[in-house]
C-alpha cells in the first residue's frame, strides 16, 4: 500500500469531521413528543461542538421540567447531533450525554 | 491707495449688478455641501446593510460624493453666469489629471499593509482596523479601546496582519508526568485535534515529544486552522485536552522538587553502614 493510499484510508475511516453541530431536543406538542433542532435544519449549524454543548446545557437548565411529567414548554432529551443527525459524544467525557432525559 | 479704492469701487459695482446671483450661488454651494455630506453618510448606512466590505462601501459612497460635489460646483458657477460647457470640461481635466498622477505615482506612495476590517498587531496593539486617513489609523482593540496610531509609526514598525494568510498554526503544548502513558497521551491529543471540525486535514495534525524536561515530558500538538477561527479553536482545544486527559486519567506534570531532610540522610547512612546481625 502506498503512503498516499494509507493516508486516504485514515481520513476516510478515522477522521470523521462533522460539518456542523445542532442541539436536538424534544417537546410536547398536542400531547406528542416532537423532535426539534436548534439551530433549525434550514439554518446554518454551529461550527464548534464545545459551544453547542454549552448551548445545549443552558437550554436544558432554562427549560428543566419541575415535575416527573413533561409539561408544555419543557425541553427534554436535549443532546448534540452533527449534520447527519448522529449523536455527538460529550467532549468532556468522550461518551454520549443527554440532558433532561425523560421518557413519555 | 487709488488702486485699492478703484478695486473697492469695482467690487461695489459688481455687487450691485450681480449681488443677488452671487448670494444665491453661495447658498447653493453651502446647501450642496451639506446635502453631499448627508447623502454620503446615508448612502454608507444603506450600503453597509447589503455590502459587508467596509472599504467597498466607503469607495462607492465617496465616489457618489465627489460626483455630487462636482454637480453642486457647476450649478453654483452657472448661477453667477458661467457657461456649463467649459466648466464641465475644466472639472473633467482636473479629475483626469488627478487620476493620472495617482496611477503614475502609486507605486512610489507608501501604502499601509492592511485594509479596513483586518485584524492586525501594530505597536503591541492587537485589534481591528476601523479606518485609515492620510495621517493616522484608527484601531479598536478587543477590550474595546480605540487607538489612533500615526501612519509614520506604522510604516516604520513591524505590523502583523492576520488576514494576509488564510490559515494559521495552533500550538497545543502540554507536559505530562514521567510515570504516565506517553503513547496514550499522544493519541488523546491527536484525537482531540483530528476530531475537531475546524482543524484542517492538510497539513494533518501532528504530536511531537518536544522535551524531556525537569518536571515531565513536554508534548506538542500542531495543527492548522482558518485564521478567523484561530482564537476560539485554540481555547477550545485546550479545554478539550484538559477534560479528555482527566477522563483518561492522564496526569499533567507540575513543577516539583524532592527535598531530603538531613536526619533522614544520616539515618539511612547509619543503616547502610551498620553491621548485619544474624
Amino acid at each position: 500500500m502506498k503512503l498516499a493510499e494509507g493516508l486516504k484510508r485514515i481520513s476516510e475511516g478515522w477522521i470523521i469531521k462533522p460539518k456542523g453541530y445542532r442541539v436536538r431536543f424534544q417537546q410536547l406538542v398536542e400531547g406528542e413528543l416532537v423532535t426539534e433542532y436548534s439551530p433549525g435544519l434550514e439554518d446554518k449549524p454551529l461550527d464548534s461542538d464545545v459551544t453547542t454543548w454549552r448551548y445545549a446545557w443552558k437550554l436544558s437548565k432554562a427549560t428543566q421540567p419541575e415535575s416527573e411529567t413533561i409539561l408544555p414548554g419543557d425541553l427534554v432529551n436535549v443532546t448534540v447531533v452533527d449534520d447527519k443527525d448522529t449523536m455527538v459524544n460529550y467532549y468532556a467525557t468522550g461518551k454520549p450525554e443527554i440532558f433532561n432525559s425523560k421518557k413519555k | 491707495m487709488n488702486d485699492q479704492v478703484s478695486k473697492f469701487q469695482e467690487l461695489g459695482r459688481l455687487m450691485q449688478e450681480r449681488g443677488l446671483e452671487m448670494i444665491i450661488a453661495l447658498m447653493i454651494l453651502i446647501a450642496g455641501l451639506f446635502l453631499t455630506k448627508w447623502a454620503i453618510k446615508a448612502l454608507k448606512t444603506v450600503l453597509a446593510k447589503f455590502i459587508k466590505n467596509a472599504a467597498t462601501v466607503s469607495i462607492i459612497a465617496n465616489s457618489v460624493g465627489v460626483l455630487m460635489l462636482g454637480i453642486v460646483i457647476v450649478a453654483s458657477a452657472m448661477e453667477i453666469g458661467a457657461k456649463p460647457g467649459p466648466l464641465i470640461a475644466l472639472i473633467m481635466i482636473v479629475v483626469l489629471a488627478v487620476i493620472g498622477v495617482i496611477v503614475v505615482f502609486r507605486p512610489l506612495i507608501p501604502t499601509l499593509p492592511f485594509k479596513v476590517g483586518n485584524t492586525v498587531k501594530i505597536v503591541d496593539l492587537l485589534g481591528k482596523v476601523e479606518a485609515t486617513t492620510i495621517l493616522n489609523t484608527r484601531v479598536r482593540t478587543f477590550d474595546g479601546k480605540t487607538f489612533f496610531v500615526p501612519n509614520r509609526q506604522i510604516l516604520d514598525g513591524i505590523v502583523i496582519n492576520y488576514h494576509f494568510t488564510r490559515t494559521r498554526r495552533v500550538k497545543l503544548d502540554v507536559t505530562i508526568r514521567y510515570d504516565q502513558d506517553l503513547l496514550k497521551a499522544k493519541q488523546v491529543i491527536e484525537a482531540v485535534m483530528t476530531e475537531d471540525s475546524r482543524i484542517l486535514t492538510k497539513p494533518a495534525p501532528q504530536v511531537y515529544v518536544l522535551e524531556l524536561g525537569l518536571n515531565g515530558v513536554k508534548l506538542g500538538g500542531r495543527c492548522w486552522v482558518n485564521n478567523a477561527k484561530y482564537w476560539v479553536t485554540k481555547c477550545e482545544l485546550q479545554e478539550k485536552t484538559k477534560l479528555r486527559f482527566d477522563a483518561e486519567s492522564i496526569k499533567f506534570a507540575y513543577p516539583q522538587m524532592n527535598v531530603y531532610h538531613r536526619n533522614d540522610l544520616e539515618t539511612n547512612h547509619r543503616q547502610e553502614n551498620s553491621p548485619e546481625v544474624f
